[in-house]
């Protein structure tokens, strides 16, 4: 029974880093209509930023609001020198076909994805950084009980709750979130609106790179940081936005759970090797069955 | 005033818009009128720079507009209706109307909160939505949320693109009725582009006709609406 | 003669010429450029997979490195257990590759844009995983080992001395002129504009008759068996192991067809070209700098990654469209 329920726990606080993951991506596919592949390659970068700050003394939390702060930049960034400029090309003959045109933003965020990937290497020699957790790490003591899960796992799932609560927020109870979702919906009206839809899509993209910071932060203290680390969580990350839907920003984060549970099972009652071929079968699965996700709208698939 | 001279807007090589000059005078209602085909949307997308002109200019207020972005346009008074997708259905009423006043929000809100209010005098079907989706409207009620969320920016000039598209008579009746009203009212420039030439020229102060582009007749509207020959030449009738 | 006829018959001029040259340069060359260029020819079939999959019919795959992987492993195990000569093992990868290829097509036929790259990508990653978890079939982490072996007597005695490289570069050499050959008729043919109205112009080319689903699905399989023979090749080297076939490998065969252009024949040789011999490139560019070794490690990924989006952003058609572009306009 206690298995069974640390793969629970473990699961769901596995599970909040991939929701954080499928919302960064579902972020910036309804903001700006890409899915983008290096995601996790600017949270791995920001999370070495923090790893440095740490080794020279910082305190956590300061490392970890650097972190975040520069990936909203990086996704800043990402968006004004590639996203930007590969949206204004009109004229070439390769993009005139639709699934060209879908298919070149994939290309430049795995360019981008390979770019931080080598700055990382460059930079701090791919080196396997801890890093380190502001609560402990072992399993939670209450009342003298070891409890199947640890003060780290409330502390994730905490956070995304946290998380999860100042986006909607954001996107219910805010003008900028107003505008971000009409961006998103309809660019024409949106502008005849007076919004300044280029500011927003940039700000989706410092969301999502903020979001997509914050789990590779999370995650980093159970798994050893290198530049290929973080690639498995946009795996699932992404596997966990098709389940949800990937226009619903609830659907994504109900994806990750689902995901992370199945990772945890697969990992207890399994074998660690197999998370591969699970995730893939749930991800066929759902394309096959219902190809927009639990929550996503039936229009999601015209990419 | 509105001072538009020599416009040309190409689609790839088809000029959508050859040369038009016209003027719309403050707190009138100029009402552009032709057959399908014959420019009317293309010169409102050129306005309000959602389509680039490729020559001519376009002046507001002795202050030209030519290359200014859609959001500046917005800011400087001009508010476009476009014809058909106006509203935004999967939000509610209220974030349609909410969306116009947005870039107005952080310099002006007491005020954009009475716009907000004068608009549900306006419109007060519109109030007992507000809640609700705006897909879930009916056709005129939406063409009147389209019409709320241009005029919750306070514009001085109104760009309206046939708002009578799909709607009963009487619902269109109603809605003309109540620009006309907005017009007299408070001094509001409109620029009425319509299919229905004859509602349209009911209430208006000059009309222009187009066809394939250039402007074939610039006269006061009644006069235009009692010219049988040119009705039957141009708009079939 | 008919116009496929003729069509037939440039290619087949072409794939000689090809051959040629390549044999050529073969001769030119030092060992260790031998080598390099053996390694390009076999990363040239495998990007004219790309070429016909993605160039062509307008698909994304990033699992082409898994379908090498198919190849290599089905080629391996052919040799290993079943003790079969290099030629058949080739052949054996090859339909296992088409095999594999099939159920992919099946699985991926109705996407496209990001979910078709993002569940290629998921397929990519598990396949190799495949190889840890039958660890005992497959040989896990360290791979199972096959080689080219000696040159034949014949062409020791004709060529006087054949050295290692040598050998591997012209095994190689026939079956990249065939996959020249193959590719060339098949984007002249028919089929080629079929798979190209399948891009371009889905909805008109379905409203003609084409059978969209199973076009798509049949891109797959053909492409896929051009990765397979890639994929065995590329083993031959060596090792057939999950070290061999990263994912790292689906994005170096998709980058070489980027940025040498990814609807050429021309574009493919390019791209693998450069690819292949970017490293040694750029050693001989910086040697006046010495750079880190740290640096000196990911340089060839961070220019190459560069490249990339520099192709993709000032010009989507590669190297191969830049020339054909400044071919036109004298």
């Amino acid at each position: 029974m206690d298995i069974f329920l640390s793969a629970i726990f473990a699961g769901t606080s596995r599970g909040a880093i991939y929701a954080l993951a499928a919302l960064g991506l579902v972020l910036v596919w309804r903001g700006a209509g890409v899915v983008n592949f290096a995601q996790m390659g600017q949270a791995m970068f920001s999370t070495y930023i923090a790893s440095t700050l740490i080794a020279q003394n910082y305190s956590y939390w300061i490392a970890f609001v650097v972190a975040l702060i520069s990936g909203g930049a990086l996704g800043a960034l990402v968006d004004l020198l590639v996203m930007r400029p590969l949206n204004r090309k009109r004229s070439s003959s390769v993009l005139d076909s639709p699934a060209m045109r879908s298919t070149v933003p994939v290309i430049a965020s795995l360019g981008i994805l390979g770019v931080l990937q080598a700055a990382a290497g460059m930079i701090w020699a791919a080196e396997e950084r801890g890093f380190p957790t502001p609560v402990n790490s072992l399993g939670l003591v209450i009342n003298g009980k070891i409890m199947p899960f640890t003060a780290f796992d409330l502390f994730v799932i905490g956070i995304v709750f946290v998380t999860l609560v100042a986006t909607t927020y954001f996107f219910k109870g805010t003008g900028m979130g107003l505008a971000m979702r009409a961006s998103a919906l309809n660019p024409e009206v949106a502008r005849l609106s007076g919004i300044r839809i280029g500011f927003v899509r940039t700000l989706s993209w410092v969301i999502s790179g903020v979001a997509s910071s914050l789990a590779g932060l999370l995650v980093t203290p159970s798994a050893n940081l290198s530049p290929n680390t973080l690639d498995l969580i946009l795996i699932i990350g992404f596997t966990a936005a098709v389940v949800g839907g990937l226009d619903s920003l609830l659907g994504s984060v109900i994806g990750g759970f689902v995901l992370g549970l199945l990772v945890a099972f697969v990992n207890v009652y399994d074998a660690p090797e197999d998370i591969f071929l699970a995730i893939l079968v749930v991800l066929l699965t759902v394309l096959i069955i219902r190809p927009q996700g639990i929550l996503g709208s039936k229009e999601v698939r015209r990419v | 005033m509105l001072e538009i001279k020599d416009l040309v807007t190409e689609y790839g090589s088809v000029k959508a818009l050859n040369g038009i000059s016209l003027s719309a005078h403050e707190g009138k209602i100029t009402t552009v009128i032709g057959a399908n085909g014959a420019g009317k949307s293309t010169l409102l997308r050129t306005i309000s720079a959602l389509e680039h002109p490729s020559s001519g200019s376009i002046s507001w207020k002795n202050k030209s507009i030519v290359g200014l972005s859609p959001e500046k346009i917005v800011r400087l008074g001009i508010a476009h209706v476009p014809e058909g997708h106006a509203v935004i259905s999967q939000l509610s009423v209220e974030e349609n109307i909410e969306m116009g006043a947005l870039f107005r929000m952080r310099s002006n809100k007491a005020d954009v909160r009475i716009a907000i209010q004068e608009i549900y005098q306006l419109f007060p079907r519109l109030e007992e939505r507000k809640k609700q989706l705006a897909g879930s409207l009916s056709g005129g009620e939406r063409q009147m949320l389209a019409i709320s969320r241009a005029l919750v920016s306070r514009p001085s000039l109104l760009l309206l693109d046939e708002p009578s598209l799909g709607l009963a008579p009487l619902v269109v009746e109603q809605i003309i009725q109540t620009v006309n009203d907005l017009c007299r009212n408070t001094g509001l420039t409109v620029l009425l582009v319509e299919q229905n030439a004859n509602t349209a020229l009911g209430v208006a102060d000059h009309g222009i006709l187009l066809s394939l582009g250039t402007v074939v007749a610039d006269l006061p509207a009644a006069q235009m609406k009692a010219d049988v020959a040119l009705r039957a030449a141009y708009l079939g009738y | 003669m008919s116009k496929a006829h003729s069509y037939g018959r440039t290619n087949l001029i072409i794939s000689i010429l090809f051959a040629a040259v390549v044999f050529f340069l073969s001769i030119k060359f030092d060992p260790y450029n031998q080598g390099q260029l053996a390694v390009a020819l076999m990363v040239f079939i495998g990007v004219l997979s790309i070429v016909l999959l993605t160039g062509t019919s307008g698909q994304i795959s990033l699992g082409q490195g898994a379908l090498m992987a198919v190849g290599g492993f089905a080629a391996a195990l052919g040799i290993l257990n079943l003790g079969l000569s290099i030629w058949l093992a080739i052949a054996l990868a090859i339909i296992a590759a088409l095999l594999a290829g099939l159920l992919l097509g099946i699985a991926a036929a109705r996407l496209s844009g990001p979910y078709l790259a993002g569940t290629t990508l998921v397929i990519a990653l598990a396949i190799p995983s495949l190889a840890t978890r039958f660890e005992s079939v497959f040989g896990g982490d360290v791979g199972l080992n096959i080689a080219f072996g000696d040159p034949p007597a014949w062409l020791t005695s004709l060529m006087s001395e054949v050295g290692y490289e040598q050998w591997q570069l012209l095994a190689t050499l026939p079956f990249a002129t065939l996959a020249l050959f193959f590719t060339s008729n098949i984007l002249s043919s028919r089929t080629g504009r079929t798979w190209r109205a399948l891009r371009d112009h889905e909805i008109a080319a379905s409203l003609a008759g084409i059978k969209i689903s199973e076009t798509k699905i049949f891109v797959f399989v053909i492409s896929s068996g051009f990765a397979g023979l890639a994929g065995v090749l590329y083993g031959l080297r060596g090792i057939v192991g999950p070290s061999v076939y990263p994912i790292s490998l689906s994005l170096l065969l998709l980058a070489g067809a980027v940025l040498g252009g990814i609807r050429s024949i021309l574009g493919a040789l390019i791209g693998s070209i450069l690819v292949v011999f970017l490293p040694d490139l750029i050693e001989w560019a910086s040697g006046s700098f010495s750079p880190s070794e740290q640096i000196a490690n990911y340089l060839p990924a961070m220019i190459s990654s560069i490249l990339l989006i520099l192709t993709v952003v000032l010009n989507p058609g590669g190297i191969a469209h830049g020339l054909h572009h400044k071919k036109r306009h004298h």
